[in-house]
């Protein structure tokens, strides 16, 4: 135990009042300054529940049964305020668009020294301090709504870090960004531990937060730590079904576990997995696409390309560089500017979104975003009334999409009572019972966790019903596994579409695009001349063996 | 996108003020228009409205829904006034007829009449002429009022903290609102949804609202969950909080408040010397 720790948890146990069983278990725990824990887990392990605890939410806020100690400097957290406790532990929450209160940059960092009625000329020191810190000061004056991602992300930190606190709390304060950033906020906290900052990061992308080598590690499962320690032992202990482990890790502990099997059965069943070489039956043709709100900032620009039966396309590319716009298109949510866009052979101009709805299902990543019906069987129909099927064909169709992301039985309840992963496959559901031909998700992995988003993926892949898949994402891993083909958008222009192993093997290149390369990745281009494709760890290990 | 600020810096008269300033004028304005009904005193205050929707610097394209909406609106309504002769009926008890014209059916006992008078003719040009002002000058805020300084402005003529900071905090909020609420949009028209083609009753038409309505508002309540944590984890309402920005009376706007409050004391006075009540010009009357 460290002789002078700045934060120490001892025998912690909480339970909400809405719930019966304990969110966290005997935890304990305790960081001394200037070191980084990382504290990892699937969603439901108990992470965030430990969070508030730390931050004072609980028992303030989120009312429950609590026992055990926290020392924050040495003193009891249960006596003081939530406004002494922010001024010692600073949090930033997963979802900077909502922590994010002022319509400004100065007035967001300043919304906590104002609540502490702090001196107008001390306010305008720290809050020039913080951006500094970040290196964000040419933003002072800038609206918080119109930032990037990343630049949220850093704001929200600066008005945390403004409060001088002497622990920062991060939950998951990855999820919303794209690699180059996520790396930049990586090497920012780095930065903040080494001048004697205490950091715990909330995180299940354990692969990124090792680059910046956290001095502890905890692995979380059912409210328990099953792991505490430095981050070499991790590796061990810790379930890489769970967590995102770096490829060599996974590797070395899938060697001894049995094949995957369901991952190499489904590229060797599956239509769309096994088709390496697309045929060239062009479903969506682009044809030199440009568009823009306004003529001087085109958002695409000159966009040619094809989506053929048979393509599970990734669409790679920084926050910003026109992914969803291109998507858009395509099921004409925007209509090109000049060029144009043709579904089966139709003009987007000419047909409605309703009709290219047909062909064309998009599911949009939050799935707060569609569900409104009372029950299941509802939510589902509604797409298929809408196209004007004939009650008995409707019928058919919702049963069959509900067979197929496994809710059969589930008709009649409510699907915005049910979890997020449920709802995620209500929301694809949705889109099946459509009998689109053509899946188009954006982020489909994005709010999720490591074994959620990799077992949705899975699943997906195995769906039967469609000629071509497209998703948006940030993560280069996902078109690593699933892809079979990459397009990258960087400034409204195409700038690579190809093969995974075509796009993605020029690091400098990717660079350029803000994309990182990952472990998995270096592993699969190292191993290319004997395998001839991209596969996950768990895969690639097996494949190298034989 | 759904919502776009209207406010721009534009170096015109009515930004020449604080906005505190400004709102008490406004005030003043608005209670003093409502002791008239004589056109010659509202073409007053409607000239004052115009001055300033003329030195406020906004281009008519920046304006021009907000006005057509709102004109339509009130013209509408002043006819409907106008044809029906309510409304005026307080201010006058006989009437001169240009034109008659009555029914020769009636509907559950009633019977549609159309009277043209010179009475409900200046009424209707004194409804016109109140209405445009208080438009005018309303009109002209979210084109002039910074969204930044709602907040403080609101604190500074009295409201408590909590309630100035809300008015910051749906500032701040509105764009992600309308952000969610046009990504609804669109999740629902890719389910072939189609908002042109709702048909039936209203109740009907409501219900089939709730493909958008659900979703935003189940997105705002999940959403404020996380605002709450997030002004708690900062301290929100502990005490009395500094404001960050700093709003200084000058001498032009405590001119502009004098003005406004000796407008609205000679309005009192006059009101109850019951001058400026009603007006039909010599000339109308037939």
């Amino acid at each position: 135990m460290p002789a002078n720790p700045q934060l120490q948890i001892t025998d912690l146990n909480f339970r909400y009042h809405t719930r019966e069983e304990l969110a966290i278990k005997n935890i304990s725990l305790s960081v001394e300054a200037g070191q980084v824990l990382l504290i990892a887990g699937a969603s439901g392990c108990g992470k965030t529940t430990l969070a508030r605890c730390i931050n004072g939410l609980i028992p303030r806020s989120y009312k429950g049964d609590l026992t055990g100690e926290i020392l924050l400097n040495g003193t009891s957290i249960s006596g003081l305020s939530l406004a002494k406790i922010s001024q010692i532990v600073g949090t930033v929450l997963q979802d900077p668009e909502r922590q994010i209160l002022g319509t400004r940059v100065a007035n967001e960092v300043a919304f906590g020294l104002e609540n502490l009625n702090l001196p107008r000329e001390e306010i305008r020191e720290r809050i020039a301090q913080s951006l500094e810190r970040l290196k964000i000061s040419h933003l002072m004056d800038r609206e918080t709504f119109n930032l990037s991602g990343g630049e949220k992300q850093k704001v929200a930190l600066a008005g945390v870090l403004a409060m001088h606190p002497s622990i920062l709390l991060l939950d998951e304060p990855l999820a919303s960004l794209d690699p180059a950033s996520a790396q930049e906020t990586l090497s920012i906290i780095r930065g903040l531990a080494n001048e004697g900052m205490t950091v715990l990061m909330v995180e299940h992308r354990v692969e990124d937060v090792l680059r910046i080598s956290p001095e502890n590690a905890i692995f979380m499962r059912d409210g328990e730590i099953k792991y505490y320690g430095p981050t070499s032992g991790f590796d061990r202990s810790v379930d890489y079904h769970e967590v995102k482990l770096p490829a060599a890790m996974i590797m070395e502990r899938a060697v001894d576990d049995p094949a995957p099997a369901r991952l190499t059965e489904l590229r060797e069943n599956s239509r769309l997995g096994s088709l390496h070489a697309p045929s060239k039956d062009a479903m969506v043709e682009f044809k030199d696409v440009s568009f823009w709100y306004d003529p001087e900032r085109p958002v695409l620009h000159d966009v040619t390309l094809n989506i053929n039966r048979g393509d599970v396309i990734a669409v790679l590319g920084p926050n910003g560089a026109g992914k969803t716009t291109l998507v858009k298109h395509a099921i004409g949510l925007l209509k090109p500017k000049s060029g144009e866009v043709k579904v089966e052979g139709i003009n987007t101009h000419e047909a409605t979104v309703a009709h290219i709805a047909s062909t064309l299902g998009y599911v949009f990543q939050s799935p707060s975003h569609m569900l409104f019906a009372p029950t299941v069987q509802e939510e589902l129909a509604f797409g298929p009334t809408n196209l004007k099927h004939d009650p008995e064909r409707i019928k058919k169709e919702v049963a069959s999409a509900l067979e197929i992301v496994h809710l059969t039985g589930m008709e009649q309840y409510p699907p915005l009572a049910m979890s997020f992963g449920q709802q995620k496959r209500v929301s694809i559901a949705a889109i099946l019972s459509m009998e689109s031909k053509i899946l188009v998700m954006d982020e489909p992995t994005a709010g999720q966790d490591y074994k959620n988003y990799i077992d949705f993926m899975d699943s997906i892949l195995q769906l039967p019903s469609f000629d071509a898949i497209l998703f948006i994402t940030h993560d280069i891993d996902m078109a690593v596994i699933y892809a079979n083909r990459v397009l990258m958008v960087n400034d409204g222009t195409l700038v690579c579409d190809g093969t995974p192993q075509e796009a993605l093997k020029d690091f400098e290149f990717l660079k350029a695009n803000r994309l990182v390369p990952t472990s998995l990745l270096k592993a699969n281009l190292d191993a290319f001349p004997q395998t001839h494709r991209f596969y996950s760890a768990e895969e690639l290990v097996h494949v190298l063996k034989k | 996108m759904l919502v776009a600020w209207r406010y721009r810096q534009r170096n015109s008269l009515v930004q020449s003020f604080d906005p505190r300033a400004y709102l008490i004028f406004f005030a003043c304005f608005l209670v003093s228009t409502l002791f008239f009904w004589d056109a010659r005193f509202l073409a007053f205050f409607f000239a004052i409205a115009l001055f300033f929707v003329f030195t406020s610097g906004i281009r008519w394209h920046e304006m021009s829904r907000a006005w057509l909406f709102i004109g339509g609106f009130i013209l509408f309504f002043s006819f409907l006034t106008f044809l029906t002769g309510r409304g005026g009926m307080e201010l006058y008890t006989t009437e001169h007829s240009y034109f008659k014209a009555v029914a020769n059916f009636t509907i559950l006992g009633w019977r549609p009449t159309l009277n043209f008078t010179a009475e409900r003719t200046m009424y209707a040009v004194g409804m016109l002429l109140r209405v445009f002002s208080l438009a005018s000058m309303t009109i002209l805020i979210p084109y002039s009022l910074n969204p930044a300084l709602y907040g403080v402005t609101f604190r500074g003529i009295g409201l408590p903290d909590k309630i100035a900071y809300g008015m910051d905090l749906t500032m701040r909020f509105i764009p992600t609102f309308g952000r969610d609420f046009s990504l609804t949009m669109d999740a629902q028209k890719a389910r072939g949804y189609e908002i042109e083609k709702l048909s039936g009753g209203l109740f009907a038409q409501v219900r089939k609202l709730a493909p958008l309505i659900v979703p935003v508002t189940i997105q705002a309540i999940a959403g404020s969950e996380d605002i709450i944590d997030a002004m708690d984890l900062r301290a929100f309402g502990i005490g009395p909080r500094t404001w960050l920005e700093q709003l200084n009376y000058r001498r032009r706007d405590r001119i502009l408040i004098g003005i406004g409050i000796v407008i609205l004391v000679i309005s009192i006075a006059l009101s109850m010397l019951s001058i400026g009540k009603f007006w039909v010009p010599a000339f109308l009357i037939p």
